[in-house]
Formats: structure tokens, sequence, C-alpha cells
């Protein structure tokens, strides 16, 4: 019933319909430029929503995150180059269609797919997120602090090559946050006598800094490369050959419903992200897989299977944003920016406090899906050619100017635009040395929650930190974060030691 | 570079340094009167992960050849950008945005392969003119003025 109410405000408001659209058209031009991530752009566009109304910045950022992982596949496709890490899996067939002169049926098979498994998603996010508010409502400080700690730990050692430098990055994300007065005591911490450092460093410029500037810096390494799209056929016998029919669709359905599961769990675990799904699914559909040995050839389903996936991430990932305040990917840790800045209180609560804004938020994500789609399906291709005809030496110092303005406009403090500039050579070097980005920024967001709840948890305790043990759920979540860490690095050294005796 | 000195013992290195100093830095912050958890503990717990992740890092360089340090083919560039900022965001705080950005804007278009001296000017030119009419006049963004000139100040009679 909330999301009905939540659709008849979106078609009620032409305003927000007309960002939702532009939010589809803009996430997906972005996606599928190769460097450039949906992250980038919300972190770049995130000043300018401030001087929206809440709901048409929450949609506006929501959906461009939705079809920039969709316009991902498009480079892929097209340019052998995934628009975005989540579509590297995309690539494995999607090229060799292409170089088939298929890329156009490529093209409407990942769109039609990316529908479906982010429509799952959605639809799994609106039919469970309450009942997940329900039971946080009932988790006290311990269990939320577990519950923090897990997530530290899984964003640290899941994702990226080295667990220790994921857990590194995650600490590192908390000391940063630690920076300014203490909202307890109000005891000055990392401060040196600075007075702009006693209010922390912002969360905007940091994230502009790690996801525009250090791109930047990425893209002047590589410049001179240019993007190269396979010319397909433009001959009336192409076009025929380029269209898709449900006879050739209907047997990636499976992988299709599969892979929407697949991403959707995966969404709501945080930190996870599409990249990971996207590869999980496209695994699990080559093993189950009639045809396993078409696949990386050009196989449809190859196509299909993880572009559900990765789009079907983008709805579940929110369930622990807005439920818990845990953001489980980098676009939801900058949602918890527009959140606050418009003074809403992420956490159970808003279930109860904003409930028609956040069904209102999912019913313009339901739009934004439908939009990419139609957009996607017929104008994919012509996407890709315009982004070959963009000249990468304006765009780029465009975007590089753009940081500083965004970073500036957050609160209209050049104290913030130093953070950015610092930040963004901070990123470049964690991506250079195989840090973790996405864990840093992520544990960043979540250290005040993190250190509030703990702090309370020892003030309910009689018996100090045992409390976090004779909690059944905190134990659970803690045991939870021991065993990731132990699973992940003995994976990684049995990894290790297999490329050793490979080498040998 | 010695065998020993390779990238997991250079990384592990400065993140233990940097546990260290962070440590430091995390006991100097006051502690509650009554000894009990207080604002140096999160800090420090911090600190502490990350000196402990220096040791295994460093421990890796140096059981294993870990590959030498590399981080960029193009230092010259990555250096040359990076000046840039860091002279874009001092030239604000002095000349002003308008003045700064029509520095910076060329220099940066340079930088990224951009060798048309119109094309150059033109950048000179529009970018602090659209910026300024995006961020402070359609945003209402305040704008950040110089200390010595601001063209602004000038335009507006100041």
């Amino acid at each position: 019933m909330d999301i009905l109410l939540g659709l008849a405000t979106v078609f009620s408001s032409p305003a927000l319909l007309g960002w939702v659209v532009l939010a589809a058209l803009v996430g997906m031009v972005v996606g599928a430029i190769p460097g450039l991530t949906a992250s980038a752009a919300i972190a770049m566009l995130l000043p300018v929503t401030f001087y929206m109304e809440p709901l048409s910045a929450l949609a506006f950022l929501y959906v461009i995150g939705k079809s920039g992982r969709y316009g991902g596949s498009i480079a892929a496709i097209l340019f052998n180059t995934p628009g975005t890490a989540a579509s590297a899996a995309t690539q494995i067939d999607g090229y060799p269609l292409s170089q088939r002169g298929l890329s156009s049926k490529a093209m409407k098979v990942a769109t039609v797919s990316s529908i479906i498994g982010d429509f799952t998603g959605e639809l799994l996010l609106i039919a469970g997120v309450g009942v997940i508010a329900a039971i946080a409502l009932k988790l006290g400080p311990p269990e939320l602090f577990a519950i923090y700690v897990a997530a530290f730990v899984v964003i640290g050692s899941v994702i990226g090559k080295s667990v220790v430098k994921g857990l590194a990055s995650a600490a590192l994300g908390v000391l940063i946050q630690m920076i300014g007065t203490d909202p307890i005591s109000a005891v000055e911490r990392f401060t040196f006598g600075s007075y702009d450092m006693l209010n922390g460093i912002g969360l905007v410029p940091l994230m502009i800094g790690m996801f525009v500037l250090a791109e930047v810096l990425s893209q002047i390494e590589n410049r001179g490369k240019t993007i190269e799209q396979y010319e397909e056929p433009s001959s009336d016998e192409a076009r025929a050959r380029n269209r898709l029919t449900w006879t050739e669709y209907k047997p990636c359905m499976p992988h299709v419903i599969r892979s929407s599961f697949i991403g959707a769990f995966i969404g709501m675990l945080p930190g996870l992200g599409s990249a990971i799904a996207a590869f999980v699914a496209y695994g699990e559909g080559k093993r189950r897989a009639k045809n396993s040995e078409d696949w990386g050839k050009g196989a449809l389903e190859g196509v299909a299977a993880p572009e559900a996936a990765n789009n079907a991430v983008s709805g579940p990932s929110m369930a622990p944003l807005l439920t818990l305040g845990i953001p489980g990917s980098t676009i939801g840790a900058i949602l918890v920016g527009v959140f606050l800045i418009h003074g809403i209180q992420i956490g159970p609560t808003l279930f109860l406090t904003s409930r028609e804004l956040v069904y209102s938020l999912f019913a313009a994500g339901l739009v934004g899906i439908a939009a990419y789609g139609l957009i996607g399906f017929y104008g994919a291709a012509f996407v890709g050619r315009f982004i070959t005809r963009i000249p990468t030496d304006i765009l780029y110092p465009l975007i590089f100017l753009t940081s500083f303005v965004a970073a500036y406009s957050s609160r209209g403090s050049l104290f913030d635009v130093w953070i950015m500039v610092v930040a963004g050579f901070f990123g470049w070097m964690m991506k250079k040395l195989d840090f973790n980005p996405a864990a840093f920024v992520i544990a960043f967001v979540l250290a005040g929650g993190a250190e509030e709840t703990f702090r309370q948890s020892l003030l309910l305790s009689d018996h100090g930190l045992l409390i976090f043990v004779t909690r059944p759920v905190a134990l659970g979540f803690l045991s939870l974060g021991v065993a990731t860490v132990f699973l992940r690095a003995r994976a990684l050294s049995r990894e290790a030691r297999a490329a050793a005796l490979e080498d040998a | 570079m010695s065998r020993r000195l390779n990238s997991a013992t250079i990384v592990g290195g400065a993140l233990l340094i940097f546990g260290f100093i962070s440590g430091y830095y995390s006991l100097q912050i006051s502690a509650e009167a009554d000894g009990s958890t207080g604002a140096r503990t999160f800090p420090y717990i911090g600190a502490g992960i990350i000196t402990l992740m220096g040791v295994l890092e460093t421990l890796r360089g140096v059981r294993t050849a870990a590959a030498p340090l590399a981080l960029t083919k193009r230092p010259v560039s990555i250096i040359g950008l990076m000046a840039v900022a860091i002279a874009y965001v001092w030239l604000i705080t002095k000349i002003g945005y308008l003045f700064s950005t029509a520095v910076a804007a060329p220099l940066a278009m340079w930088m990224f392969g951009m060798r048309s001296p119109l094309g150059l000017i033109a950048t000179a030119i529009l970018c602090p003119a659209v910026y300024h009419f995006i961020f402070f006049e359609l945003l209402g963004v305040f704008p950040p003025y110089g200390e010595w000139i601001d063209l602004l100040d000038i335009l507006q009679g100041g």
C-alpha cells in the first residue's frame, strides 16, 4: 500500500519525474564512460542536490546509482573495457558478441536482464525492508556495535586482493572519522590546534577526492589511449540479425532469475557490492549451463547472468543503510550524506518518522529502472557512439575543475577543498597500492555510529566488554566477523600457494 | 633495490609509522577522569589495528619476494597535476575564484593534451564564467573572495 502512495507521489510531481528520467540518462552515460563510475558522478553532483527537495535529491542520486551500474555494460560490450567494476563479468561474453557484429543484440540482452534484476531487487527491498526495520528497532547498542564490527570486517576483508590492506583501509577510515571534537565529551581529537579541524573531515570533500580527483589522476596516466569501438555493420541484414527475439532470450531466463536472487542476497551484505555479485552469478551460471562451452566466446546467457546480478544488488543494498544506518556500498555511503544534509536521521526509526519519503524513494527507483530500461533498449548504441566522440582532453579537465567547486560548495569552505585535494592523492595512492578505497569510505561513515554504540554499551554493562559476549545476537555478529577474516585469509593463502606452485 | 625493500615492506613500514604516530597522538587525547572508556579508546583501537596490519605486511615482505614498489609510469604527469591542484586552491585564497580558474583551466586542459591556443584561451574565459554562473549565481553558494585582488570585487564596484 505504501508503495502505491509512493508511486502516486512520483507520478503527480512532474519535477520529480523529470529528475528521475534525467538521472537515468546521466547515470547511463557516466557508467558507460570507462574510468568514470556512478560513485564519482554522485559525489560530484552531491553539492548540487543540497539545493533540491529531499525526495528529489535522494531519488536523483539513487537512480544515477542504478543506471550507472547498467551503463557499465555498454562500455564492456562495445569497447572491451568495463565502464564499472561491476560490468567486468559482462565483458567476457559481451565483447565477443560485438566482434561478431552482434553488439546491439548483446546490449538488448544486458538491458532486459538488468531491468529484471533491478526490479527483483527493488521489489524484495520493498517487501522486506519493513520487517528488517521492525527487527532493527529491537536491537540495543551492544547488538548494533557487533553489527558495525561485522560490517567493518566484512568490508575490509572480502573486497580486494589483500585482507591486511583491506582491514588497514577500514582502520584508516575510522581514524580519519575521529578527527575533530568528540560528540560525547567535547574533547578535541587529532585537531593539532587547527580551528578548521574542530568540525572534523567532511564526507562530501572526502568522497569527491577519493572518487573524482583520484580518477582524474588515474586518467592522466592513461592519457593518449583512445576508446576503440568495434564497428557494427549497418546493413539491413545486420540490423535484422541484431533484433532480439523471445526464442533467443528464453534460454537466458533461468540464469536471469537465479542471478537476480544471487545479486539481491549479496546486496544485503554490507560492502560486497555489484562486482562480486556479477562474478558469482557468472560462475554459477556457467557451472549450471547446458552450453557452458560457449560461455566466454559470446553466449547471450553469459551477458544476461552478470547483468541481472549486478543490478539486483542496487535495491537490497539500501536495506542495511535505511534500517541500521550501515551503507552497503560507496553509493550508499554518499546517500548517508544526503540524508544528513536534509536533516533526516537514518536507522530503524526512519520508517516511523519518514515512511512516506522512504516509499516514495523506492517508487522513484522503480520508475528509474523503467526509464533507463527504455532509454537503454532503444538508445544504448547511440550512447556508445556518443561516448567515443567525447574528447577526453576536455572531459577530464572539466571533471578536475568541477571537483574543486563541488567540494567548496558543500560547506562554502576552502578547507574542504584542501581536504578534497589530499583525499584525491590519497585515493589514487590507495588504488595503486591495492588498498581498498571503498572500505576506507564506508568505515569512515560507520565509525561515528560504531563508537557511539560501543560507549553506550559499556555504560549499560556492569562487566565491561563482556556485554558483547553475553548477548547472543552480538556474539553471533562478532563471531561472523572473526569467521570471515579467518576464511578469507585461508582462501587467499591457498590462492597464493597455488600461484607459487604454478610459477615453480 | 634490495630484495627485502619491496612493495610489501615499504607499505608495511609506512603503516607501522602511521600506526605509531596516530597511537602516540591518541594517547594525547584527554582520558576520562574515572579512567573509563572515553574519547581516546576508538582512535587508539584504530591506531592499534593499523600497527598490527603494518607488522603483518612487513613480515609478508620479509618472508616472500613481493614485487618492487612502482606507483606510476608517468610521475611527471601526476606531480604536475597535483601541483596545479595545490596552486589552484592557493590562488583561490589570494586572487579569488574567477582569476584562479582562468589560470587553472587552460593548464589542466594543456596537461590532458589540448594544444590549440584558441581552445586554451576560450577555456580561460568560459570555465570561470560558466562555473561562476552555475554555482555562485544559480545555486547561490557564497563565492570565495581573494585576499589580494578579486575580479568579482572589481565587477561589483567594491
